[in-house]
């Protein structure tokens, strides 16, 4: 990982100096956009008032048990498919038909089925997550190659211990970057249900300040789940580059 | 010296049907003693590394049988030991990992592991590299590291599979001497498949050619004479002439495969 340098922001903060003096200047009327400063505050208020930290905690706890769901049963499913061709024929064909669906789209359904509680938004963010972390696993369980599972073999692993020793470790890079795709979309998915009902969450905050005309909140919000989402992604790599430092990470 | 270690007899090797049909292996008889270094050489689609994996357990054959120390190969096991040019070792383990991963699998307590791996660490002259990932090796490095790995497991027999083929010409030269050095040692009873006739007639005491389409042994050469280390390439005159007269040989086979 390069260290994080000054340098990376400049483009940032260039773009929010634009934001601000085509406020200031009247280019761009409050209508449109509110001024960065306006929005800043708004920012600083609500983290002040601890406003944002209940709901902060009612989204992540949503996304957390969503996206643990698809980690779980997506790592299995795709083990199982690759090792299994009866489950890789049954399986697949629907992995492919939910694949292009816009996983809110089936929000409405899964409220129907499950009532509009967080039962529902867990279920639908847990779909959305489970494909990435699918076909991660399977594309890395088939691409393990066979001499590696020969040279365990040769040093005495049975096939029952192979999955353990070789396969998963051997498909761990390819898992950890469907997992990576994961998160970003359990946040996605995760403020689309919070937008259609919810009382709680970052997206029930987005959708009601926006509702109510206070563009300033409802973009600190927007900003501030941004910050959080860069931030999950950034723990996550160090996370990896310290779990996998015998893998040559690209980043 | 005359102990039968792995019998081969009437091996055939085929895959597909009709006229896809391939004959990987004709006919293959071939005993191979204790303590001998067999080297077989042939052109690219003999079935060299094929039957190399027959003896590993890896494949089945299509007919014939195999059998180590009058028991029949029926699966892949510690027992033979393998090298391969390209992934033999795990990515995920250190050198140290590496190496003790057979010695972990077969249940040895972790103080005597630790001690095996010391002493075959040593042994590929690797001290200091205990807790490197293969990654962090250079092609030689990861290769001295396999050999380790797989002598740590004590096999009857060891089978490499073009080992040094990735390899620069000087560190293909140097792990040959070490490869030389650690059989005459251990005397282990080794099966080395190259494309190189120079490294064949270098560590074969009976060196095997074979022939393409479909895969067979063409003829068994017996060295006769002793290689101490590879300046003898160019010192040894009976090293030479043995080296030509088996490099006319593949060479034929060669032209006949892509005429």
């Amino acid at each position: 990982m390069k260290a994080f340098s000054i340098a990376k922001l400049v483009p940032l903060a260039l773009l929010l100096a634009a934001w601000q003096a085509a406020s200031i200047s009247g280019l761009l009327p409050k209508a449109v956009l509110p001024p960065f400063s306006d929005v800043a505050a708004s920012l600083t208020a609500m983290l002040g008032s601890g406003e944002l930290i209940s709901h902060t905690v009612a989204s992540f706890g949503r996304a957390g048990a969503g996206f643990a769901i698809a980690l779980i049963v997506g790592v299995a499913l795709g083990l199982l498919m690759a090792r299994r061709a009866v489950v890789q024929r049954a399986v697949e064909p629907i992995l492919l038909l939910i694949y292009p669906v816009p996983k809110p789209a089936i929000i409405p359904l899964f409220m129907v089925w499950l009532g509009i509680g967080d039962a529902s938004k867990i279920a639908v963010i847990a779909l959305a997550c489970l494909l990435p972390v699918v076909i991660a696993t399977f594309n890395g369980t088939r691409s393990v190659d066979q001499m590696l599972i020969w040279s365990a073999q040769a040093r005495g692993t049975s096939e029952r211990r192979i999955l353990w020793r070789v396969v998963l470790p051997a498909a761990l890079p390819q898992i950890a970057a469907g997992v990576r795709t994961a998160i970003a979309i359990a946040i996605i998915v995760l403020v689309s249900s919070e937008f259609i009902s919810s009382e709680t969450g970052l997206g029930y905050l987005i959708f009601s300040y926006g509702g109510a005309g206070a563009d300033d909140a409802m973009l600190a919000v927007v900003i501030y789940l941004a910050i959080l989402g860069f931030l999950l992604d950034r723990f996550y790599l160090a996370g990896l580059r310290r779990l996998m430092s015998w893998h040559a990470f690209a980043h | 010296m005359s102990v039968s270690c792995l019998e081969m007899r009437a091996i055939e090797m085929r895959y597909g049907d009709g006229a896809q049909a391939v004959h990987a292996l004709k006919g293959i008889d071939l005993d191979i003693r204790e303590h001998e270094f067999i080297t077989i050489v042939g052109p690219s689609g003999c079935g060299k590394s094929t039957l190399l994996y027959l003896v590993g357990g890896f494949l089945r054959p299509s007919a014939g049988s195999l059998s180590l120390r009058g028991h029949p190969i029926a699966g892949p096991g510690p027992d033979r030991g393998i090298v391969f040019q390209r992934y033999s070792l795990f990515p995920w383990l250190t050198v140290r990992g590496n190496i003790g991963y057979g010695l972990d699998e077969q249940g040895v307590p972790r103080a005597e592991r630790n001690k095996i791996v010391d002493e075959y660490v040593r042994l590929v002259h690797l001290q200091g590299f205990e807790d490197r990932y293969p990654r962090e090796l250079s092609g030689g490095m990861q290769q001295r590291v396999a050999l380790a790995q797989t002598l740590a497991c004590k096999p009857d027999i060891l089978l490499m599979d073009e080992p040094f083929g990735a390899l620069d010409a000087q560190t293909r030269r140097i792990l040959q001497d070490e490869v030389r050095r650690i059989w005459r040692r251990d005397t282990k009873t080794v099966l080395f498949v190259t494309h190189d006739v120079e490294e064949a007639v270098a560590l074969g005491t009976r060196i095997v050619v074979m022939a393409a389409r479909p895969g067979r042994i063409k003829e068994v050469h017996e060295r006769g004479f002793d290689v101490g280390d590879g300046e003898e390439f160019e010192t040894n005159a009976a090293f030479a002439a043995l080296k030509l007269r088996i490099w006319r040989s593949v060479k034929a086979e060669v032209e006949a495969a892509n005429p």
